[in-house]
């Protein structure tokens, strides 16, 4: 409290002890700041407004967006398999070109390797009782183990399948294939097909999954004995992934051994690159962001403009341009974190709202911290022109 | 005995312009005026709208830069400090009267108060303790909590001088400090504004075209056309 206010400055009372409290300065503006900001309560709900329109818009498209991701790799991530034996140049979880049977045998005869099991993927169609005809993604799965499937069961149980001509159907889509219920039949690529459960939200981007035995679905989709679509491959527990990987992979020649990881981040990566999806949602949400930040850039410069007087009266009772810069700062995150809670409230309200097998926002923890980061710092940079317009401010103006 | 009378001068202005605009706008409010005020002494500036009396007040409140001349607030020559000191030097020199009044609306009348002060190192509760006892010295000690908006011309500027004089400032500058009050209000806050600036010690430095206050001041200067007219005790 001794530091003097400027050197040759000799007031008759010492005025000496200014900004001797560099945090009781910026406490003072913290407290300001805030009470500023809620004391015009209509441009602050305005403001708020659009900090919720950004975090509303921009999670809902990012949920979206990591939906639309997991439906493309939740087969995957629920096969329960360690290894995948695909296909050469196979991108994305779909019937392509036909993986030879060598390749089960050899899974099942290198060490380290615990059961390998083919899987048969292809497209099918199933005629409905209207006449109509319905696409769906025909899973052949081997007893016993059914390794790949089928998952949540709602209704039935998985060793329906051991009947001659069962299926399981996705239970989201029974009204589309006309009313279906445990026992219905229907014409499945020209055969009798009993309905012998369901699941519930086995909805990849393509058409439903509908699964059945193995030897059942590959006698539907007429393939050869000796071909599969994929072999899924299960490890012993203290197996040496990468050398059971190098031991495959040396048998299977052109044919890929990929971890359960690497082939997700394979289809990941198709999706994104090559597909318009990574582009789409980036942009949308880049305009919720983009509009959210114009919003509350324009309502903190309004709020400045307005209480202009305010300002230059701060200026001309000793505030300094740095001090009203933290004002600003207070009343951006103020804004970016009040903004992010009640926005996060109403997404994760639209969510529950709106989930079902056909659309699902999947929000991971990051997003929930990520965004009130962000949006303190898109509300920091809206703050920036209100800013701009303070440092111009003449204190002078106090007298006009 | 040059160097008494200067260290007995609060305000001391030897030449001074300002000249605002350039070229064919440009306008020159002040025409090199010599001013001066004592230590403790409360000084009247009068004239007529547009004078260039309220262009003095700015630059005397280190809120508007000259374009030439000397001005010594205490011995220091202000016109010639750089723009990021000056916010220092207002804050630890001057205390404020403004003719709106110009209270932050959304601090109570307290908290008003307190802001200056803890804009000046002090702790928050030694501001808030501050703050109601110069309230109460202004007859407003049953207005701590109230905002600016609750509060009458009269009361708001009673609170603006209570803030001007709050960590008893050096040196007071009002700027018609009874454009926006009846008669009777504007006489009683001057006179209040001339007794604390009396208790504390601090000169004070009045703009205004009120005649009915002008009996108040020490000395009174007349400005017209940027030049100092006359001045009287």
């Amino acid at each position: 409290m001794s530091t003097p206010l400027t050197p040759g400055v000799a007031p008759p009372r010492a005025m000496a002890t200014l900004r001797s409290a560099p945090l009781m300065g910026l406490r003072t503006m913290v407290t300001v700041g805030a009470r500023m900001m809620f004391h015009d309560k209509l441009k602050m709900i305005g403001t708020m407004v659009g900090v919720i329109f950004a975090v509303v818009l921009t999670n809902q498209q990012v949920g979206v967006f990591l939906g639309l991701l997991s439906k493309n790799t939740m087969f995957i991530d629920n096969a329960g398999a360690a290894l995948w034996v695909v296909p050469a140049a196979t991108q994305t979880l779909q019937a392509g070109k036909p993986l030879p049977m060598a390749a089960l045998y050899a899974a099942r005869t290198t060490p380290g390797v615990r059961w390998a099991e083919p899987l048969l993927f292809g497209g099918a169609t199933m005629s409905l009782p209207t006449g109509g005809s319905e696409p769906v993604t025909l899973v052949g799965t081997k007893s016993p183990a059914w390794r790949g499937g089928p998952w949540n069961i709602v209704a039935g149980s998985v060793d329906a399948l051991r009947a001659p001509d069962a299926m399981i159907f996705e239970d989201s889509e029974r009204d589309k294939f006309g009313g279906l219920n445990i026992g219905s039949v229907r014409e499945v690529n020209g055969h009798r097909t009993t309905v012998g459960g369901f699941t519930w939200g086995l909805l990849p981007f393509a058409p439903s999954y509908a699964l059945a035995d193995y030897d059942y679905a590959r006698e539907l989709m007429g393939t050869p004995s000796d071909q599969t679509s994929f072999v899924l491959v299960g490890l012993d527990t203290n197996a040496d992934t990468a050398a059971v990987i190098r031991a495959l992979q040396a048998k299977v020649g052109a044919n890929q051994v990929l971890t359960t990881g690497a082939f997700r981040n394979r289809v990941l990566r198709y999706l994104l690159v090559s597909t318009g999806i990574g582009a789409t949602t980036g942009t949308s949400s880049a305009f919720g962001l983009i509009v959210g930040l114009v919003i509350v850039s324009l309502s903190m410069f309004s709020a400045v403009v307005d209480n202009v007087r305010e300002f230059g009266t701060l200026k001309a009772l000793g505030a300094r341009n740095r001090d009203l810069a933290v004002l600003l700062l207070v009343q951006s995150t103020l804004y970016g974190l009040m903004g992010s809670m009640i926005g996060l409230n109403q997404i994760a309200f639209i969510s529950n709202a709106v989930r079902s097998p056909q659309m699902a926002l999947v929000l991971p923890w990051q997003a929930y911290v990520a965004t009130p980061a962000l949006m303190v710092l898109l509300c920091a940079l809206a703050s920036l022109l209100a800013l701009f317009r303070i440092r111009s401010l003449e204190p002078g103006m106090v007298f006009r | 005995m040059s160097t008494t009378v200067e260290q007995e001068r609060a305000v001391d202005v030897r030449g001074l312009r300002k000249v605002y605009g350039t070229g064919a706008v440009a306008f020159e409010a002040l025409k090199g005026i010599d001013f001066h005020a004592d230590a403790g002494e409360f000084v009247m500036l009068s004239g007529p709208s547009g004078s260039g009396k309220t262009t003095l007040l700015s630059i005397l409140g280190c809120v508007l830069q000259p374009t030439e001349g000397v001005v010594s607030l205490f011995g220091r020559d202000v016109a010639a400090v750089r723009e990021a000191e000056l916010p220092a030097i207002r804050l630890g020199l001057i205390g404020f009267v403004f003719q709106g009044f110009n209270l932050i609306a959304s601090l109570s009348a307290g908290e008003n108060i307190a802001l200056v002060l803890k804009l000046r190192g002090w702790s928050p509760r030694d501001a808030k303790r501050e703050a109601a006892s110069i309230l109460a010295s202004v007859g407003m000690g049953d207005k701590v909590d109230s905002l600016p908006r609750d509060l009458s011309g009269g009361q708001k500027q009673r609170v603006a001088i209570a803030r001007a004089v709050a960590g008893r400032p050096p040196l007071l500058l009002a700027d018609e400090p009874t454009a926006n009050l009846d008669g009777h209000t504007g006489l009683q806050v001057t006179e209040m504004l001339k007794d604390l600036a009396r208790a504390h010690g601090s000169t004070v430095v009045v703009v205004t075209h009120d005649n009915r206050i002008f009996h108040l001041a020490d000395r009174r200067v007349h400005i017209e056309d940027g030049h100092i007219q006359e001045t009287e005790q």
